[in-house]
């Protein structure tokens, strides 16, 4: 329908389907120090120029100076746009004061005619609503008002104060043609800053609440990994590759399993789950499979060492380490980390050690569940292997993997643990679940030597 | 002074500042020649039918590109004529104060009616048609202004209606909202000269 107006952020201009709408009203709406006044002044010096240009007015709500003395620390905030006027900043909050809303609006006519924006921005437009004398008296306010900037080639950004649920019952709703809320949740202790459209006229755009964050660039906004249904086929894999790990691989027969596919490890605490990991890293990117060991535990000096212990080593051109901290962690802000990681590196397998580090910072089971499921649709897409470690509480007879129904998802299970023969413990494995492989659900012995996982006895467990 | 009250004058002052005269010691208002002369570009202005903000707002202009508004006055009978037809009287007072900017005169009309009467009397250089006029009757006018042939024809609308128009004979489309940019350069391409041309070319132009 019309014309859009970027952001600069191009995951931000994903989710708005290319960016605000061109000649028309944009509300950004958030509470106090959810970053309107950032977001709106980034899309006003991504945009402007000579012949695009941008009229900032404030309000009641901040001093022009103020808005200007912090804008100036924002690394897109570009001093010689505003010595040429392609920046225009204005203080309203003078008229307004004095005169009250009728002038404003003579006001505008005046900029309208003589800066001739193609961007105004109205920091905060809540004044406005303060200054109405009556219900009324702002209708007639905002109505000429929009008629104003409907007339003009005009993109308007409005900023306002209110929170989502506020923002739905204001007048400005009605005739805002997009409506970006900024938001702060908290989740346990720990603070989220989420964006969410709430409306984009004439427009898809991705729905739900994304994080974001701020920092000097600007605003980095991460979609959330919640992509629909993809009902288009892709080509399978018909190739039958060895994981690596030599007793799955004697355990599938056949050549191993199919590449491309997703395996979950369950056991529990030293059965040897990220050594299983390395194997299958470590195989790949011997035969030409770069891989990635996405991890959230080991420390890179101690993984070294394991590395080490088995003849391997990190500097290997085909691993790549995301070492991530847990802490202040947003889950889809690391994903795009991944994503990034597996462009830039041409990836064929990926090891996420562990999957319950990763659920810790999710909102919720159910948003773990439909990020997962993304997250596996997209590498199944792309032919690349799965591999996620997890740890379960129970040493021996193993109740209940705590996966939150990750194990649905995934093409393959195997299980880890320990079971007692006689004074020994013996680490024993079991293929639970194959997607389109024959196999029998039988425990087996393994040991695990210089040549890695080695199948031993099927053991026969006593309940 | 001028024929203009000594009242409004001093409002003009207070409200726009563009015209400020010293003051004798006796505090009386003293008119520099200068002065004079623009506030007969104001007046002349007002005639034209701009508000006396955008007089002054013009004025200002082009004092600011160092035009000496006498001599731009001397030439402005021969100045093009611009027939804005829009039902938005907020688009009309944008499109009339930019083209007014660039030179051109202007005559506004807010219906199909106003738009027909205007057409006639002032037999205008270009029109600015909106095709969504009183109701949609804006291809109903075109039809009868591009057959009239004496004026090339503007269409505009909200609506991307840019083949229907130019079926129709318009000279060009525009899609509302109008960039200023555009909007004059379009004027100015379509009279192949600038706005403060002889009137010879005028007459040349609108003898197909």
């Amino acid at each position: 329908m019309t014309g859009r107006l970027p952001s600069g952020n191009g995951r931000l201009d994903e989710i708005l389907n290319g960016g605000l709408l061109r000649n028309a009203i944009n509300l950004i709406v958030g509470v106090p120090g959810s970053g309107k006044t950032i977001l709106s002044q980034q899309f006003v010096f991504h945009n402007a120029g000579a012949k695009n240009r941008a009229l900032y007015l404030s309000t009641l709500s901040e001093p022009l100076d103020k808005i200007l003395r912090y804008g100036q620390t924002l690394k897109f905030f570009d001093q010689a746009a505003v010595r040429d006027g392609h920046i225009v900043y204005e203080d309203l909050g003078q008229v307004l004061g004095e005169h009250g809303l009728d002038d404003v609006l003579e006001t505008i006519d005046r900029y309208l005619k003589e800066v001739r924006p193609a961007i105004v921005v109205f920091d905060s437009f809540r004044a406005f609503h303060a200054l109405a004398a009556d219900v009324m008296s702002f209708r007639r306010f905002l109505y000429g008002l929009t008629r104003r900037l409907t007339a003009s080639a005009t993109t308007s950004i409005w900023n306002a104060p209110y929170s989502r649920m506020q923002a739905l019952d204001e007048a400005e709703f009605a005739v805002a043609d997009a409506i970006v809320a900024l938001d702060i949740k908290q989740l346990a202790e720990r603070e989220v800053r989420v964006l969410q459209v709430l409306k984009l006229r004439g427009s898809r755009y991705q729905t739900g609440e994304h994080a974001y964050r701020i920092s000097e660039e600007g605003f980095n906004v991460f979609p959330r990994l919640a992509d629909a249904q993809d009902h288009s086929r892709y080509e399978l894999s018909t190739k039958r590759v060895a994981t690596g790990i030599k007793a799955l691989d004697d355990l599938l027969g056949e050549g191993g399993y199919w590449s491309g596919a997703s395996t979950l490890i369950a056991g529990p605490s030293g059965i040897g789950k990220t050594l299983m990991g390395l194997h299958f890293l470590f195989h790949g990117a011997d035969h030409g499979e770069p891989g990635i060991l996405a991890t959230f535990q080991e420390n890179e000096s101690q993984l070294a060492r394991i590395v080490k212990s088995f003849g391997w080593s990190l500097d290997n051109k085909n691993i790549h380490v995301l070492s991530r901290s847990l802490v202040d962690m947003y889950i889809d802000e690391w994903v795009y980390e991944l994503l990034d990681l597996v462009k830039a590196s041409g990836a064929k397998r990926i090891v996420i050690d562990s999957l319950p580090d990763l659920m810790t910072t999710a909102a919720d089971p159910v948003r773990f569940r439909e990020w997962m499921f993304s997250l596996s649709q997209r590498c199944a897409r792309a032919g690349i292997s799965l591999m996620m470690v997890v740890e379960v509480p129970d040493l021996f007879q193993l109740r209940r993997i705590s996966e939150h129904g990750i194990s649905h998802l995934t093409d393959n299970v195997v299980l880890l643990q320990y079971v007692q023969e006689g004074p020994e413990l013996a680490r024993a494995l079991t293929v639970l679940k194959t997607r389109a492989m024959r196999h029998r659900p039988v425990v087996h012995r393994y040991d695990i030597t210089d040549e890695g996982f080695v199948l031993g006895d099927v053991l026969s467990v006593t309940r | 002074m001028l024929g203009m009250a000594a009242s409004t004058l001093r409002a003009w002052e207070d409200r726009y500042g563009v015209i400020s005269p010293a003051r004798s010691e006796g505090s009386q208002r003293l008119y520099s020649r200068d002065q004079v002369e623009q506030l007969r570009f104001i007046k002349s202005q007002l005639e034209k039918g701009a508000s006396a903000a955008d007089a002054h707002r013009l004025l200002a202009q082009e004092l600011a590109a160092g035009h000496a508004t006498a001599a731009r006055e001397a030439n402005g009978d021969d100045r093009h004529l611009v027939l804005l037809a829009d039902r938005d009287s907020y688009a009309a007072d944008l499109a009339e104060y930019f083209l007014r900017t660039e030179g051109y005169e202007v005559v506004t009309a807010l219906d199909a009616t106003q738009a027909k009467v205007q057409f006639g009397e002032r037999s205008p250089d270009v029109v600015l048609l909106d095709l969504l006029i009183s109701g949609g009757a804006g291809f109903r006018l075109l039809g009868e202004f591009v057959a009239a042939g004496s004026a090339r024809v503007i269409a505009v609308s909200a609506i991307d209606s840019a083949e229907e128009a130019m079926r129709s004979g318009a000279s060009a489309f525009l899609q509302k909202p109008l960039e200023p940019l555009v909007l004059v350069s379009t004027v100015r391409d379509l009279l192949g000269t600038s706005a403060l041309a002889g009137l010879a070319r005028r007459t040349v132009q609108s003898t197909p």
